[in-house]
């Protein structure tokens, strides 16, 4: 009966986050990871292999409708897929050597840390500029780096390219490593490098980073699962709460101009975020 | 049917697929309060040394059969983490397909990586 009551609220757990994470438009894994560890005292593998496993389904459910609507750019995706894949061993190769070391509190900081830095390209886009999207170099030719969609509220098509691919390239290694150290999908890096770096627009980038995420977390699950950090009876009931969570949430932000109550999860997940460094340099 | 469209429906059969599996094992695990010799005690700890690493795909698969939850819940682990990998597959096909072998290449060595994470790395590890 217990044991009933802890799944029932493990799979709460994964429905709230799936809610705060898609609303926030962080993901799932960067909230279950401190819920997990924090709330229900899981060590921080098992809670980095639930949430890796999670990202792959959250990702996987969105890409499926952005893929339809062609907002996800599969040609940028599958081409900086190259490093955020490259990325993703060698992390979850570190992470095993820093889980092997007993060392896992630097973990808990750079994750602070990493969850902090992805709020501030979310507050960013509360601005809302509207940049002329037609940045061309030798890579917008090369890795065709351009496209089109159909913008609903605008109601007409937008044509964009993208520029300094190797830019973009660069970001997603780091982006793969973080993805494979901390088990988390790593959108907000993705977002960056695709944003800043290559200058193509939020909606696409969003679209595209999510398309990519599914690729990268595999990569990172399966060596997750040979190191033994996937418990099958936390994942399951975090997974099904985050993808019903992610639906959820993904509808709710369509319903509500949603300003408020994000501003209200980003401060949230501020407040996770220094949690969690504190946790790392053992603060209770 | 376009390429957009098949890596859609790829995507989608994968994930409610998987979530089928995850589901029925989470009740199997539940209701025969225990699976694979572990009671559900065991299984549950927050410290539990039960994990991924006791289980192979032929250990897997004879679960099934045995009505075994944690089984039913990692073979539906094992199509999630499929999913992406199909998706990937077909895209080399379809680059392949519209001659376009730049990024038919671009493709395949994301795949090789892939292939690198699932098969190779966790056979160091293993060692």
């Amino acid at each position: 009966m217990v044991i009933l009551l802890y799944f029932v609220a493990l799979l709460l757990a994964g429905f709230a986050a799936g809610i705060v994470g898609a609303m926030s438009g962080l993901g799932g894994g960067i909230v279950i990871v401190p819920a997990l560890t924090l709330l229900f005292g899981i060590p921080l593998e098992y809670a980095a292999g639930a949430s890796l496993i999670s990202t792959i389904a959250t990702s996987s459910g969105a890409a499926s409708a952005y893929v339809k609507e062609k907002l996800a750019n599969i040609k940028i995706g599958m081409s900086l897929e190259v490093a955020t894949t490259l990325g993703a061993i060698a992390g979850s190769l570190l992470a095993a050597y820093v889980y092997a070391h007993g060392i896992s509190q630097i973990l808990f900081i750079l994750f602070g840390a990493v969850l902090l830095i992805s709020l501030y390209p979310t507050f960013i886009e509360f601005r809302k500029v509207h940049r002329r999207r037609m940045h061309r170099d030798w890579s917008t030719g090369f890795f065709q780096l351009s496209g089109s969609y159909y913008d609903r509220a605008k109601k007409r098509v937008i044509r964009y390219s993208g520029y300094r691919w190797w830019f973009g390239e660069a970001v997603m290694g780091v982006a793969g490593v973080i993805s494979g150290l901390l088990g988390i999908g790593s959108g907000a890096l993705k977002v960056i490098g695709m944003d800043w770096g290559m200058k193509l627009p939020m909606k696409v980038t969003t679209a595209t980073s999510n398309f990519m995420i599914g690729v990268t977390a595999a990569t990172g699950s399966a060596i997750y699962w040979v190191l033994g950090y996937i418990q099958p009876f936390i994942v399951a009931p975090v997974v099904i709460g985050i993808l019903i969570g992610a639906y959820c949430g993904s509808k709710l932000l369509q319903r509500t101009s949603g300003r408020s109550i994000r501003m209200l999860f980003l401060i949230i997940l501020g407040i996770v975020g220094i949690e969690m460094i504190l946790r790392g340099f053992g603060v209770a | 049917m376009d390429m957009e469209d098949a890596i859609s429906y790829v995507l989608r059969i994968g994930v409610i697929s998987s979530i089928f599996f995850i589901a029925v094992g989470s009740a199997l695990l539940l209701v025969n309060n225990g699976s694979n010799g572990f009671t559900l005690n065991q299984i549950a700890n927050a410290n539990t040394n039960i994990n991924s690493s006791d289980f192979t795909v032929p250990s897997i698969m004879n679960g099934l059969l045995g009505y075994q939850g944690l089984d039913w819940i990692l073979i539906g682990l094992i199509v999630l983490i499929a999913t992406p990998v199909m998706r990937v597959v077909m895209s080399i096909f379809a680059f392949a397909y519209k001659r376009n072998w730049l990024y038919a290449t671009i493709t395949l060595i994301v795949f090789i990586d892939l292939m690198i994470a699932v098969f190779i790395v966790p056979g160091f590890i293993m060692h």
